[in-house]
């Protein structure tokens, strides 16, 4: 099966994959918005959680999948990886958004103000930063062998800064306590609602995981097309 | 090993010896600095907030900008006539090189620093004289801390569409730590604080300036590889 | 037992929020893609 025709296969069969995810993530939604009690103290906004923070999580996890096969591509300069990395990036990126929006309007219910740089959303827009530092750098250099070594790059060094920043967001905070209007007290979460958060952290998952599927067929698709295009110039020399 | 230090001091060398002999990179660098702090005198209330509170954010915000933006001087200087080729092609290795770079900008990025210092001492009346031991030391961390990094960037910006530009978005998320340290142990060191009370920020900067030194040595290659 | 706050708004700020960033990049995604 030629590159073209793998691809194509794999952008049909992540199409499924994506339907898949929207259906589950549909079903999230139902889950946590009808069958799963209100907490106790802090009202219905409390429910935001059971999208933000499996959100958070997948950020994280495809900024590690960036991280990881920036670091393989170096050491094996295989094309495929770099394709890979950037998918994970655009679709993370994504995922941060939804953090950075979903938090606020959180946390104008709990701390009574928008940003309070509560440690958790300061790593987060950090992260956000991250990513597009790294996708802008991948539309400022044309030649892809080059763009993929100063993507991997990056990548690596992307994800060696988030412990640090992780670091000096919390050394920072505990020195300078922010003023907090309401203080919730910790949640316990009774059963049903952490059926509703496992349930949610496994279907984002999912759905991070078609939408990379998608994106990174794609991505095999277009470089197979500039591929055909180069050889056929070549071969009608 | 030996030979390798001795082609990163020899690249070193070239680097300042050109500057040294035009100096328009270093007085601009210079200038743009004392503009930095004569301009934040206006950006604040002096009514308001004192000198001393504000001094160590005017310090690194001013330190930590020009710094950067003097470091794609490195990269864009072998631009000229493809130099650059010349670098690769001769018997110095990619860590050399790297090296090389590294340590003329930091001289370079240190002179500006040695210069404006005073000058932020005029403009902001900062007693800096019995606290210059420690406040040098960290200076002196905060700025491997950026340049290190700054110039592994500067090689890769240099090359992209709007290079000055894109240098800064891609350094400016890894001075949060540099600059976060610096800031909260120059505060302190002005306030005459203990030394004890620096330590856990001591720790973050040095462990910081450790691992990007090694890994931006290791990864360096990848950016001028052809 | 106090009454929580009434902030039932918020939610359905972000959950649709939420919705619509998702829902918009699956659709480019999709669309995007469907490559001919």
């Amino acid at each position: 099966m030629t590159a073209r025709e793998s691809a194509e296969r794999a952008l049909r069969r992540s199409g499924l994959w994506m339907a898949v995810g929207l259906l589950l993530v549909a079903g999230v939604y139902v889950r946590a918005l009808v069958f799963t009690p209100q907490e106790a103290t802090q009202g219905l906004a409390q429910k935001i959680f059971y999208i933000h923070a499996p959100s958070a999580w997948v950020a994280f996890l495809a900024f590690g999948i960036v991280g990881v096969c920036s670091a393989l591509y170096l050491f094996l300069k295989d094309p495929r990886l770099d394709l890979f990395a950037a998918s994970a990036a655009e679709v993370g990126t994504v995922f941060t958004t939804t953090v950075l929006v979903t938090g606020p309007i959180w946390g104008k219910t709990i701390w009574g103000a928008w940003w309070t740089w509560d440690a958790r959303l300061t790593l987060t827009l950090f992260l956000y930063f991250i990513y597009l530092a790294y996708l802008v750098l991948r539309t400022a250099v044309e030649e892809p062998g080059r763009r993929a070594r100063y993507s991997a790059v990056l990548g690596i060094l992307g994800a060696l800064l988030v412990p640090f920043i992780h670091v000096s967001v919390y050394l920072f905070r505990t020195l300078h306590p922010m003023p907090v209007v309401l203080r919730p007290g910790k949640p316990e979460l009774p059963g049903s609602m952490l059926i509703t958060l496992a349930f949610s952290f496994t279907v984002f998952t999912i759905f991070f995981f078609a939408l990379l599927a998608r994106r990174y067929a794609w991505a095999r698709l277009v470089d197979a097309r500039a591929q055909g295009e180069a050889d056929h110039a070549d071969a009608s020399r | 090993m030996v030979s390798m230090l001795a082609q990163a001091w020899a690249i070193a060398a070239k680097d300042l010896l050109l500057e040294f002999r035009s100096r328009t990179a270093f007085l601009s660098a210079l200038v743009f600095t004392a503009l930095v702090l004569a301009i934040f005198n206006f950006a604040r209330d002096p009514t308001a907030v004192s000198a001393v509170d504000l001094a160590p954010s005017i310090l690194w915000i001013t330190f930590s900008f020009a710094g950067v933006l003097t470091l794609s001087r490195a990269f864009s200087l072998e631009k000229e006539n493809h130099a650059i080729d010349g670098l690769l092609l001769s018997p110095a290795s990619r860590t050399a090189l790297y090296l090389g770079k590294t340590a003329a900008n930091l001289v370079f990025v240190g002179a500006v620093e040695a210069i404006a210092l005073p000058l932020f001492a005029l403009f902001f009346n900062v007693p800096l004289l019995d606290v210059l031991g420690p406040l040098v030391l960290v200076i002196a961390l905060a700025t491997v801390g950026f340049v290190t990094i700054g110039t592994l960037m500067s090689s890769m910006a240099v090359n992209t569409r709007f290079g000055e530009l894109i240098l800064l978005v891609l350094v400016l998320p890894f001075l949060v730590t540099p600059v976060s340290a610096a800031a909260e142990m120059t505060a302190r060191i002005f306030a005459h604080r203990p030394f004890a009370e620096l330590a856990p920020w001591l720790k973050l900067l040095a462990a910081y300036d450790i691992t990007f030194s090694v890994i931006c040595t290791l990864v360096f290659e990848s950016t001028v590889e052809e | 037992m106090p009454m929580p706050p009434a902030n039932g708004g918020f939610m359905v700020a972000a959950y649709v929020a939420a919705a619509v960033i998702y829902l918009s990049y699956a659709g480019w995604l999709y669309w995007r893609s469907r490559g001919r």
